[in-house]
């Protein structure tokens, strides 16, 4: 049975991983399941979860949801007919789910679900000419007002024997018949007697005065022991039901009043709470109660024979007639009408009333002798003594097995009613059924709404005579979705039985139907676990993508080590050779990585010592020459070829003549400069001078040169024009030598630079005297140019002379005194200074030629020492 | 004793002397003093020189009060300058690229026209003209000596200008070398540029000694006005 799955619907066999028949198209596996918390018990305090089961419309089958249509039309059309009749009990009593059945049995007789036919045998043929029957009705709307008692009473002596076995056996030790017999005479006692207090009584009389008044002998044993038996309890229960159970006392039963006018504590009861409807019609049957007959009335006239409610009785309207049908189907029993009676409910009751037994009735019916069902309903106060019923829980599950085999699922989903009964005393639940009922199914609400409303009835199913086993044997045949309403939850013991049911095909609000239809499935996980799996891994996924599935990531059994892994020595075990190889390895490895050293020359250091040795030597020999003034050296007797043809310019210049003097050279070459420029100067007869500078500096070494060495009184009488800077380099001297006028404005009557006699250049670097000579040598009419340079610079400037650019040279001290020896032998500054720069010279030269015989005497014997050493 | 310009200028010249000689001794604050100071002295003097001596008179005066002609013509060095002024913002240093360029192009047409016309062929023509015994007649050279002198400059100048020949060729040992000649001669400008340098060096120390000649009697001069 495993590997087939039934279909609830047509009971054809399916295969387990299909999720729709392949026959009716009907879903085989729910949508939801355990995983979503569907079956978890509702808590005590928990709020109803507002869920929308639009959308589980069409798991059901086709033919219960014809029926449903119809009933909702019925129940539109009854609505309708309502007028401004106050309707609340009555709207708000949820349809069951089969209603309609009976309705549509007619017209659609083909899609009456096997089960049904098994269980009814001919019944569906035998349903045909019941086209209105009350049971239909009572079905259908689920409430009070449904049964016809009229009907019911004309065709109770037909319709008798197909009263159900379990509703049999509510009548203890009699049968059927009798039971009938007997509560008609009780019921009709009472509405007798009610009659006579109704007529004394112009106010609704309360609940308690009803019963005080309408106590009598007839009243059946088992209500009085009942009664008597919950003294102590009306006081508290009734003090909080009297805000819920006010109802109007046409619904009131007589006999109920006359308990309750048994009862001792009675009075406490308000005056309003169940006040008994003066107004209600008595003319119904002999044999039925007055309520029935009133509810008789009231389903053929339902508004008209409602009496006028109040807002207290309007709740109580509400809270009562929202029950669900099990209740009022107690009071069917009770009430013994086998016109009643479901045609299925026949057939059931012919197919097995011959094994069921008179004294099978349930002991809890036999015991209590109570009706729980009625009690349900009306919640009368006499039910409030249901708390001391339940002292006696242990017999309960034994009996009701044997008490409710015949009865159908739905009917024992509808017997826990009384169970809640004992937790809602004890928790109050507040669990309001008009909640949960407009979106649930109807005949879930109806469940819920008992659950909610009621907490007077003794507990008429007690949770362990629904066992699984039994069930399952009995209800094999039963679509899934019924057999699951009678499974009880596990966590409670009392009725979550029909709100599990109920939730078990609501959807959880976070996900959407559809979303949850893609998860995997406690159906489908505990098949897949049921089956063997390869790797035998049944660790179920809680989380995750893989929620929900089992066995995905299979462990390897028998994969984790069963010994320490065994430990090997890193160390290299190498003998003394390799060793050493590897050892030579090492260092040409390292050889090749290490730097070589750059054959270089060491750096010629000088020691500080004889740094200092040859600055005092000089700076002694320089100090002491000056500071004698001694003559001892000679001045130079020869004349160089350049300074010849120096002498030959400057001796060429005539008196007065312009003379151009250009003055490149640093202040720091003052001192040379003025020393050789000054013998020259001297033999220039009263040239007019101009001096310009391409240097910075230039124009105020000429002012010092003219202030200082040039400050001979014999020299006095020369004019000189300073011109200053002149800025570009090359190209302002060779703006210059085209142009002077334009280039510097002073120059008044030299329009040219050939109108300069000479050009005189005084300069210690090479380069400003070559830029002189280039720029002016390519102008024509090229003027002498006499060159006054420094010692640095004489080899340089020396090719100009001889390429006979240069008109003379006369360059450093020497050459100053060379000109100032042959200028008429006039001491000057040149001779000054002539013998310490002859000093220093040959101090230079002994240093130079000692130090360097020092060093080839130390080179020959670090040769000699190395060479003996060899 | 009067303190005089003279005075003064030949203490602070005496003091200064006394802080550079003191380098001889190694790198010091004095002689760094000293330096700072003379950088300094030559800066302003130079930002002076520059003001008074080139941009008024040769910019500013003329656009002031020159001609409209002269403020014309000095549009253009105007401009050139200012664009050369924003080469001090990195931003607009682009923008002093022209005049930069002008002045480059005109600096090297200079130079290079200068170096051919001044330098190089007169050169050229002096070495060549170094056996001119007729303008060596002229000048009373006697013709051996212009020989000699002609031909020592014409070794010098030959000899050192092939030693910076380094054309070679590879040997068959894989080694590159010179043409023997050529290594000769080069050999010959070796010790020509050889000389050239101890000329020089020989005239750098002459000009250093003069040059500390001066200093010292400068300040024997000092010391010897207050003996």
């Amino acid at each position: 049975m495993a590997d087939v799955i039934k279909c609830p619907v047509c009971g054809e066999s399916n295969l387990p991983d299909q999720e729709f028949c392949q026959y009716c198209q009907s879903r085989l596996q729910p949508l939801t399941g355990s995983l979503k918390g569907a079956n978890d018990p509702i808590k005590p305090g928990q709020a109803p979860t507002k869920k929308n089961t639009a959308e589980l419309e069409p798991i059901l089958p086709q033919w219960l949801r014809d029926a449903r249509d119809s009933a909702r039309k019925s129940a539109e059309d009854n609505a309708a007919q309502a007028g401004s009749q106050p309707q609340e009990s009555f709207n708000t009593s949820p349809p069951d789910l089969l209603a309609g059945l009976q309705s549509q049995s007619g017209s659609d007789e083909e899609e009456t679900p096997d089960w049904l036919a098994n269980i009814t045998g001919a019944a569906p043929k035998a349903k045909k000419p019941q086209a209105e029957s009350p049971e239909v009705r009572w079905v259908e709307l689920g409430g009070a007002k449904d049964f016809p008692q009229e009907e019911s009473a004309k065709e109770e002596p037909e319709e008798e024997p197909f009263t159900p076995s379990w509703l049999t056996g509510l009548t203890p030790t009699e049968s059927s018949s009798d039971v009938k017999d007997e509560l008609t005479d009780w019921f009709r006692q009472e509405n007798d007697s009610q009659k006579s207090q109704q007529s004394s009584e112009s106010q609704p009389a309360p609940f308690d005065t009803s019963f005080s008044a309408s106590e009598s002998s007839d009243t059946p044993d088992w209500l009085k022991k009942m009664a008597a038996d919950n003294p102590q309890n009306d006081d508290a229960l009734f003090s909080d039901a009297s805000k819920v159970f006010e109802t109007p006392s046409s619904d009131t039963p007589d006999w109920l009043r006359q308990m309750a006018a048994e009862d001792d504590n009675a009075p406490i009861l308000s005056a309003g709470t169940f006040d008994a409807p003066t107004s209600t019609p008595s003319s119904s049957g002999d044999a039925q109660p007055d309520w029935l007959r009133a509810m008789a009335d009231s389903q053929d006239r339902p508004q008209d024979a409602l009496p006028t409610q109040s807002a207290d009785s309007a709740s109580f309207s509400e809270l009562t007639f929202d029950e669900p049908p099990t209740g009022i189907a107690s009071e069917a029993v009770k009430s013994a009408t086998n016109d009643n009676v479901p045609d299925w409910m026949k057939g059931f009751q012919s197919t097995e009333s011959e094994e069921l037994v008179q004294s099978e009735t349930p002991a809890w019916l036999k015991k209590e002798d109570e009706p729980a069902p009625s009690a349900e309903t009306e919640a009368p106060a006499w039910l409030s003594s249901m708390p001391a019923t339940e002292s006696e829980p242990e017999q309960a599950p034994a009996q009701d097995d044997a008490a409710f085999g015949d009865i159908p699922s739905w009917l024992k989903a509808a017997a826990p009613q009384s169970s809640l009964y004992e937790e809602s005393a004890a928790e109050d639940l507040p669990l309001p059924a008009s909640d949960s009922s407009p979106d649930s199914p109807d005949w879930l609400n109806t469940f819920k709404s008992t659950e909610i409303s009621f907490e007077g009835p003794p507990p008429a199913f007690t949770p362990d005579s629904q066992s699984n086993e039994n069930i399952d044997a009995l209800f094999a045949e039963m679509p899934d979705w019924l057999t699951n309403a009678t499974d009880p939850s596990p966590s409670t013991s009392t009725s979550p039985i029909p709100a599990a049911n109920t939730d078990e095909n609501i959807a959880p609000g976070e996900l959407p139907s559809w979303v949850q239809a893609m998860r995997p499935v406690d159906t489908g996980s505990a098949r897949s676990s049921s089956s063997p799996s390869a790797s035998g891994d049944r660790t179920l996924e809680s989380r995750g993508a893989l929620a929900g599935l089992q066995g995905v990531l299979p462990s390897v059994p028998g994969f984790t080590p069963t010994s320490k892994p065994k430990a090997y020595s890193i160390k290299l075990q190498a003998s003394e050779e390799q060793q050493a190889h590897a050892g030579l390895l090492e260092q040409i490895l390292a050889a090749e990585t290490a730097p070589v050293p750059i054959a270089s020359f060491s750096a010629l250091t000088t020691s500080r010592n004889l740094r200092w040795f040859l600055s005092f030597a000089l700076l002694a020999v320089i100090t002491t020459v000056l500071f004698m003034r001694g003559q001892s050296f000679p001045m130079p007797v020869g004349v160089p070829r350049e300074i010849n043809g120096a002498l030959q310019v400057s001796q060429s210049i005539p008196e007065g003549a312009p003379v151009l003097v250009a003055f490149d050279y640093e202040p720091a070459r003052a001192g040379e400069m003025e020393a050789t420029a000054a013998p020259i100067f001297n033999v220039l007869r009263q040239p007019n001078l101009t001096f310009i500078s391409t240097n910075e500096m230039g124009s105020i070494l000429a002012e010092r040169f003219i202030s200082g060495p040039l400050a001979d009184p014999d020299q006095s009488g020369f004019q000189y024009l300073n011109l200053g800077y002149l800025p570009g380099g090359q190209m302002g001297i060779r703006a210059f030598a085209q142009n002077p006028t334009r280039t510097t404005p002073q120059l008044v009557d030299i329009t040219s630079l050939s109108q300069f006699m000479a050009l005189i250049i005084i300069t210690d670097n090479a380069d400003s005297a070559r830029a002189w000579i280039e720029q002016t040598s390519s102008i024509g009419n090229a003027i002498p140019i006499l060159i006054i340079s420094s010692a640095q610079a004489a080899p340089m400037i020396q090719p100009y002379y001889e390429s006979q650019q240069v008109g003379g040279l006369v360059s450093g001290l020497y050459g100053g005194a060379v000109f100032e020896q042959n200028n008429g032998g006039v001491p000057g500054i040149t001779r000054t200074y002539w013998d310490a720069y002859s000093i220093g010279m040959l101090l230079a030269m002994a240093l130079i030629v000692g130090g360097g015989l020092l060093n080839l005497a130390l080179g020959l014997r670090d040769r000699a020492a190395m060479r003996e050493s060899n | 004793m009067v303190i005089s310009a003279d005075l003064i200028t030949g203490i602070l010249s005496f003091l200064f002397t006394l802080l550079i000689l003191s380098y001889l001794i190694g790198d010091n604050p004095l002689f760094r003093i000293a330096i700072y100071i003379f950088v300094g002295a030559s800066s302003g003097y130079i930002a002076s020189v520059a003001w008074w001596q080139v941009i008024w008179p040769r910019l500013v005066s003329p656009l002031m009060f020159g001609s409209m002609l002269e403020k014309g013509l000095l549009l253009i060095p105007l401009i050139g300058s200012i664009l050369i002024f924003m080469k001090v913002s990195p931003r607009l240093a682009g923008m002093g690229r022209i005049a930069m360029a002008y002045i480059v192009g005109v600096g090297a047409a200079v130079t290079i026209a200068g170096a051919l016309s001044g330098t190089l062929m007169p050169q050229v023509m002096g070495t060549i003209n170094a056996f001119d015994l007729v303008a060596a007649a002229g000048r009373n050279i006697e013709a051996v000596e212009v020989v000699f002198n002609g031909a020592l400059i014409l070794a010098g100048t030959v000899f050192t200008l092939i030693y910076f020949h380094f054309g070679a060729r590879p040997q068959a040992d894989g080694s590159m070398k010179r043409f023997r000649l050529i290594e000769i001669l080069s050999w010959g400008g070796h010790i020509f540029i050889g000389i050239t340098l101890g000329a020089i060096f020989a005239g750098v120390y002459a000009a250093a000694l003069t040059a500390l000649i001066e200093r010292i009697a400068s300040l024997i001069n000092f010391i010897g006005n207050f003996l």
